[in-house]
């Protein structure tokens, strides 16, 4: 780990994210942006899914996922930048670790949703209740998602970041 | 305003936010302001591109219980953004960034409030099928107000 660290940190890629230092706050920004976009639209979707705002047909509040996966992509090219700017802040740090679970738990939950649940929620309109296996799916996606924003920002605090 | 930056600088609030070791004070503010945050712009997000046109079999009735989502994001990041205010009076009241953050706020809460009394009074909403200009118009603010929010409020880690 040390070596690819080393070897990242010698790319020109690497020193030109760290060396144009306004390259930083301006992904931080759209990281944000980003954040926002995937807590409040998937957010919204898993809340339909776990039985709340029944009012709101499933299939609808699908329509939008497409601007939480814009989002997701945003922070996913941002998070990348940090990531090759500064590598040894990441790859020792618990929270990052942390972080880059919940990520996998939410991708895993979205491909278990796509291939064994979604089809069967769809159909679903105003005030139809959701399936258990529909509000578990919701319940795991909200959980990932702010979990992997609250390791974010705890990666200076519990880790060593910054 | 200086006078009283110092004061709350030395209040018990910003004492304990600023020095307290323990994860719940700082980082757990900050963290708390961040979920707010995503709540309160996501929540508005949903709201502002189903008037943009995205979704369109969406009912825009139905967004309603959304506004509650809103001001729970806006309850707990005012008293978040209070504490972290306090932890560091003096700094960030002379901070031209923090009035601009403070500004865009208020301006995104109005035209927030003013999408709200739109969408109410006309529930059939013909701004339903919102290719309505004034619909439009306001859910594009509202999206530029809020996203420069944030923005300013990163920034002033910077600026």
């Amino acid at each position: 780990m040390d070596g690819f660290v080393a070897w990242l940190e010698s790319t020109r890629l690497s020193r030109g994210i760290v060396h144009y230092r306004w390259i930083w706050p301006i992904c931080e920004i759209i990281h944000f942006i980003g954040l926002t976009l995937v807590i409040g639209i998937a957010g919204f979707f898993d809340l339909r899914l776990m039985g709340f705002m029944k009012r709101v047909p499933v299939s609808a509040a699908r329509d939008l996922m497409p601007l939480a996966i814009a989002g997701f992509l945003l922070n996913l090219t941002t998070g990348a930048t940090f990531f090759i700017g500064a590598p040894h802040q990441y790859v020792n740090n618990v929270a990052w670790w942390a972080k880059v679970f919940f990520l996998v738990l939410a991708g895993l939950n979205a491909l278990f949703f796509e291939t064994a649940v979604g089809a069967r929620t769809m159909s679903l309109g105003a005030g139809d209740d959701t399936p258990r296996s529909a509000k578990i799916v919701g319940a795991v996606s909200l959980v990932s998602w702010l979990g992997v924003l609250y390791w974010g920002r705890m990666l200076p605090f519990i880790g060593n970041a910054f | 305003m200086t006078d009283f930056a110092v004061w709350l600088e030395g209040s018990a609030v910003g004492v304990w936010t600023r020095e307290s070791s323990s994860i719940w004070a700082y980082p757990t503010v900050l963290t708390l302001h961040t979920v707010g945050l995503g709540v309160l712009v996501g929540a508005n997000a949903v709201i502002d591109f189903r008037l943009l046109g995205f979704a369109p079999r969406l009912p825009i009735p139905s967004l309603a219980p959304l506004y509650r989502f809103m001001w729970a994001g806006f309850a707990v990041n005012t008293v978040t953004g209070i504490m972290l205010f306090a932890s560091n009076a003096t700094t960030k009241a002379k901070q031209p960034v923090f009035y601009i953050k403070l500004t865009l706020i208020v301006l995104a809460l109005i035209v927030t409030a003013v999408i709200r009394r739109t969408v109410e009074r006309d529930p059939a909403l013909r701004i339903a099928d919102l290719s309505s200009r004034p619909g439009r118009r306001l859910a594009a603010l509202s999206l530029l107000l809020w996203a420069g929010a944030v923005t300013a409020g990163r920034l002033m880690a910077y600026l």
